[in-house]
């Protein structure tokens, strides 16, 4: 007999997202368990013992394990049960509504654990040598860049003595600078593109203060070695990052170290059927992290890779509080008992609550629902009109970023749960001069935001005033004007 | 008359640097040529000229280290007398698939058996770098022993599979046409599979195959359907087969690489290994891209390898719920080339294999891949329209090691009585190994039943206890064994969802890993999508923890491959004060 406990609310992830979910969670009312596959709880966070955390949040530089620190005493002392070392083998939708994980620990053995509301706070894995298709040999030295920081910062090992770091994303800038300080020489950081990827402050802070060069668009072609790293090959690229014959030189080292991009971990979110955006790489959601399954909430770095942690816990607060209403509150408006049904006739799987009365689908119904869960999940199910036409039928208003922007989360809002939401946004290029942000419902511009500059690392963040939207709004538009463009 | 016609056209492609000359029925060839490919064109040429074998020792301008390759560690790193002076009955070169069937095959026999394995584990090389498949047999040349074996072990490793405690199935191969003509080739297709004993074919109307393989490409005209077609992982099965062979009293030593023969006449009296050497009663060649150099230590060095890189691209195991068979379509060229030409191959553990390429190219342990091959494999992508390159989680290269007459050499020595070649064992050998294992066994006792006599091993135990995979036991089940095994419940590799009990197991089998790569082989951490990236340091520590050495002396593959190179603490500060 498989042992089962049951939550309103089950977290799963116990990093800055999920510990800001189950706080949420539980100081709306829910008896939350959060689930954390690791010994201790705060995800990423236990290996960043640099400081720059905190800074919006709490107005004071912290390293990692203190920011971490700060809400892992908050939840120990909350009353949420805390599930470390506990991998989650499957999870499964209830006949009747809510969530099953099964669950393996060294503890527990095997366990269930339900609830009415899931948080999907899963965070982000790195994206590795080879899906940058780095080729040569494979000798031991060559690894990502979180790899390196664990080995060093929690192991305590040095990876090499003369390393060369490939991408300029925030982590390898990071460990360019511990490696420096470890003693490591750091012979420079290689870029792919014509830009860095990571936070200006980084840059300043572990390239420029620490004498560690940048070279942008040139990358590794290929490393060298049978044991161990010996030497990678660096060549120039092109603008479409093509390599340009000839430029190609040999460095010595014993070590490279890969920030080359981070990708949203969503197997779970998968295995629910949710679809993710083709951007983001996390599932698309209302403000409160609402994914197109009622019940799944999805926030932090498993939603899209953020610059900052305090936007993760925000995002967290979000989801946790929600799914709390959700739980207890059963499924609002937007999901009704049509709806509900539908969801699992339109091929997610499992029936409608059965305290609710399954509606018989009126003729077409079934078709529309399924243009509904669609449109939620993936816009070019029907097209883009008959998308947002069927998020309206929902009460949701999808959000539309024009030319110029990477992406917007949320990708669109429920306007029935009322109040403020944040969105975030990138930029999909570099603008040095001065742009305008105004995001508008129809002819009316709901808010208007003016940036010194933009830069695609760097995520901006926009509040509005959901009662300022107008009924019957079926989209809002994001629009980025250059400076001297605003008039035309 | 073939001689003189060799010889004509070596001159007029190289002049006078290049020669041919007859050796004991062999052709060789010798002095210089400019170029690799140019070398590799007298090799095939040669080839055609109907002799025992092509000794192909022509050097190339552009890669005069491929002539000084050779199989054995630096002098320094020569191993310590522990094998000095022992005797065996049978002394198996080389830890591969060939060699690891071949041993246990003879722990079936009351011998004495030392297999010799120069890297840290077995299936280090052509074993852990090719796509699993175990052939159906059409592909291969009517009337070669590729062929005979290929057959025969296909039908072999099904039973093999179950006694051996690994994953084996046939999900079958669908051979598309490319166009409507080449339907046409339905009856000639039919008639070499029933030519080679093929266990069955079926044509597939492209209605067919579109409904039993909804994602496959528009373009195709039906297919050739063999259901014989068989996967297996070819790293796990290789050390199956080691821990087997161990289990029935073969004894097996890694790192420890055979350096040459001591020869009495026509008998080979000693192996030497870089732990000392060992009397040999019969020695068996199964070494792989080496195989020509094992047999000039004893003199009968009648046939070369060239080696024949292939690139395989591995698609995240979310991949393979979007094909059912494996598919390839070979193109028209495709016939005249070397090589099936490669395709879209499931694996056991439901990811697909993409590949493999063909190049000729230098280096018996050259692995490393280029930009080029992975760009051949798109091919193979758009058969399978659900599937993308964004798909890979890594890719790796394998060699081939290929006779010149491109066929399987499986035969006693003509020239040393104690000595049986299990030579240029290419593709379709992994298919082909229990087969292959067999005979060689047959000629082995045979050969050794000539200075003594053999019996059977009474006590050979078949089944060889496979250690339990946690994930795919019923949870009731799993329950139990962690309740039994508390290890089993903490889960160290989350995308394959390997459990530290699995690579603790995996450290103390009969053949115990001892680093990263040998782990990930047995246990799988580090195969997934993250390919590593979580789950590193944690293995680290449990291998550590097994082995009583500090973490800093983990390995990613055996001496020389540390995972760190000094703890931080005790690490020199780069000159600062």
């Amino acid at each position: 007999m498989i042992a089962r406990r049951d939550y309103d609310v089950l977290v799963i992830g116990g990093g800055p997202a999920g510990l800001a979910a189950a706080l949420a969670a539980k100081a709306a009312g829910a008896e939350v368990g959060l689930v954390e596959r690791e010994e201790r709880l705060g995800g990423i966070l236990k290996q960043c013992v640099h400081d720059g955390f905190g800074l919006v949040r709490f107005g004071e530089m912290l390293a990692g394990p203190e920011y971490a620190h700060r809400y892992i005493e908050l939840v120990e002392a909350s009353g949420v049960k805390v599930l470390l070392e506990t991998f989650v083998h499957a999870v499964r939708r209830e006949e009747g509504g809510g969530f099953v994980l099964e669950c393996v620990s060294r503890e527990g053995g095997v366990f269930e654990a339900g609830a009415g509301a899931l948080v999907l706070a899963t965070g982000c894995r790195e994206r590795t040598d080879r899906q940058v298709f780095i080729h040569g040999d494979r000798p031991a030295g060559v690894l990502t860049a979180g790899l390196a920081q664990h080995l060093v910062n929690i192991e305590g090992l040095l990876p090499g003595r003369r390393a060369v770091i490939l991408g300029s994303g925030d982590i390898g800038l990071i460990m360019a600078r511990r490696l420096s300080l470890e003693g490591v020489e750091v012979e420079g950081v290689y870029e792919l593109k014509s830009e860095p990827s990571g936070l200006s402050r980084n840059l300043q802070q572990c390239l420029v203060d620490f004498g560690i060069p940048l070279h942008l668009s040139t990358t590794v072609t290929a490393v060298h070695g049978r044991g161990r790293v010996e030497a990678v090959t660096v060549a120039e690229v092109d603008q479409k990052g093509q390599v340009r014959a000839g430029t190609e030189r040999r460095i010595a080292c014993d070590c490279l170290v890969l920030s080359v991009g981070l990708i949203p971990e969503n197997e779970l979110a998968l295995s629910l059927g949710l679809t993710l955006d083709a951007v983001t790489k996390g599932p698309r959601v209302d403000q409160d992290g609402a994914s197109a399954l009622p019940g799944v909430f999805v926030c932090g770095n498993a939603l899209h890779v953020n610059d900052l942690v305090d936007y993760v816990s925000e995002s967290g607060e979000a989801a946790g509080a929600a799914a709390a209403r959700f739980a207890r509150r059963g499924p609002g408006r937007a999901e009704g008992a049509a709806g509900r049904d539908e969801v699992g006739a339109s091929g997610l799987g499992g029936p409608g609550r059965p305290s609710v009365p399954a509606a018989k689908p009126r003729k077409g119904a079934l078709a529309r629902a399924r243009a509904r869960m669609a449109a939620r999940g993936a816009y070019s199910a029907s097209g883009v009109v008959e998308a947002a036409a069927a998020l309206a039928e929902d009460g949701l208003v999808r959000v539309r970023p024009g030319p110029g922007f990477l992406y917007v989360v949320p990708q669109y809002l429920d306007l029935s749960k009322g109040g403020p939401a944040v969105f975030f946004f990138r930029a999909n290029a570099t603008i040095k001069e001065g742009a305008t942000v105004t995001l508008s419902a129809g002819a009316r511009v709901l808010l208007v935001k003016r940036y010194a500059a933009l830069r695609p690392p760097e995520m901006e963040r926009l509040e509005i005033d959901t009662a300022e939207i107008p009924e019957g709004t079926a989209e809002l538009v994001l629009e980025l004007r250059r400076k001297g463009e605003d008039h035309v | 008359l073939s001689l003189e016609k060799l010889r004509a056209a070596i001159r007029a492609r190289c002049g006078d640097e290049a020669a041919a000359r007859e050796d004991r029925g062999s052709l060789v060839l010798e002095g210089r040529v400019a170029t690799w490919a140019m070398r590799t064109e007298l090799g095939f040429l040669a080839a055609r000229e109907g002799f025992r074998g092509v000794v192909n020792d022509l050097v190339a301008a552009d890669a005069e280290w491929a002539a000084r390759e050779a199989p054995g560690p630096e002098a320094s790193a020569a191993g310590g007398g522990s094998l000095e002076g022992l005797a065996f009955d049978m002394v198996v070169i080389g830890g591969g698939v060939i060699g690891c069937a071949i041993a246990r095959e003879l722990s079936k026999w009351r011998v004495s058996v030392l297999l010799l394995e120069k890297e840290e584990d077995v299936a280090f090389h052509a074993s852990s770098r090719n796509d699993g498949m175990i052939h159906d047999g059409f592909a291969a040349k009517p009337g070669s022993l590729k062929a005979k074996y290929n057959v025969l072990g296909n039908r072999l490793w099904e039973p093999l599979a179950r006694e051996l405690g690994i994953d084996f199935e046939r999900p079958g191969a669908l051979v598309l046409f490319a166009n409507a003509a080449s339907k046409a080739l339905y009856p000639a297709f039919a008639a070499r599979a029933a030519m080679n004993g093929v266990d069955g074919w079926e044509y597939w109307s492209p209605r067919r195959v579109r409904a039993e393989e909804p994602n496959v490409a528009a373009g195709q005209h039906g297919a050739f359907f063999l259901p014989s077609a068989g996967i297996v992982s070819p790293y796990r099965a290789t050390v199956a087969l080691a821990e087997s062979a161990i289990a029935n009293g073969v004894r097996v030593e890694l790192s420890t690489c055979a350096t040459g023969m001591a020869l009495d006449k026509d008998r080979i009296t000693r192996v030497m290994t870089t732990k000392g050497s060992v009397r040999a009663a019969l020695v068996v060649n199964a070494a792989g891209n080496w195989a020509d150099t094992v047999a000039a230590w004893a003199d009968d060095r009648f046939f070369s390898l060239h080696q024949r890189r292939g690139t395989d691209m591995i698609l995240d195991p979310r991949a393979g719920a979007l094909q059912n068979h494996i598919m390839s379509m070979p193109s028209v060229t495709q016939a005249k080339s070397k090589t099936k030409g490669g395709g879209l191959v499931r694996t056991v553990e439901g990811n697909i294999l993409v590949g493999p390429t063909a190049a000729e190219l230098p280096g018996r342990e050259a692995y490393a891949t280029d930009p080029g091959e992975l760009r051949e494999l798109e091919k193979h992508l758009r058969l399978n329209r659900a599937l993308s390159s964004s798909m890979a989680i890594t890719y790796f290269a394998g060699v081939r090691a290929c006779t010149w007459e491109e066929d399987f050499i499986i035969e006693r020595s003509t020239r040393v009585r104690n000595l049986v070649h299990a030579a240029g064992i290419q593709s379709p050998g992994l298919a082909s190994a229990p087969a292959i294992a067999a005979e060689i066994a047959r000629l082995s006792v045979e050969a050794l039943s000539e200075t003594r006599k053999v019996a059977p091993n009474a006590s050979f135990i078949a089944r060889r206890e496979a250690p339990p995979e946690l994930r795919r036991l019923p949870l009731e089940e799993r329950a139990r064994a962690i309740a039994a095994n508390p290890s089993y419940g903490r889960i160290v590799c989350r995308c394959e969802e390997i459990s530290e009990g699995e690579i603790r197991d995996a450290m103390s089998s009969p053949l115990p890993a001892r680093s990263l790569d040998a782990v990930k082989r047995r246990a799988r951490p580090g195969m997934g999508r993250c390919h590593g990236g979580f789950c590193t340091p944690r293995v680290m520590e449990i291998i550590a923890d097994e082995l009583g050495s500090p973490l800093v002396a983990v390995t990613k593959k055996g001496e020389g491959s540390e995972m760190a190179v000094a703890e931080t603490k005790t690490a020199e500060r780069g000159g600062r004060p």
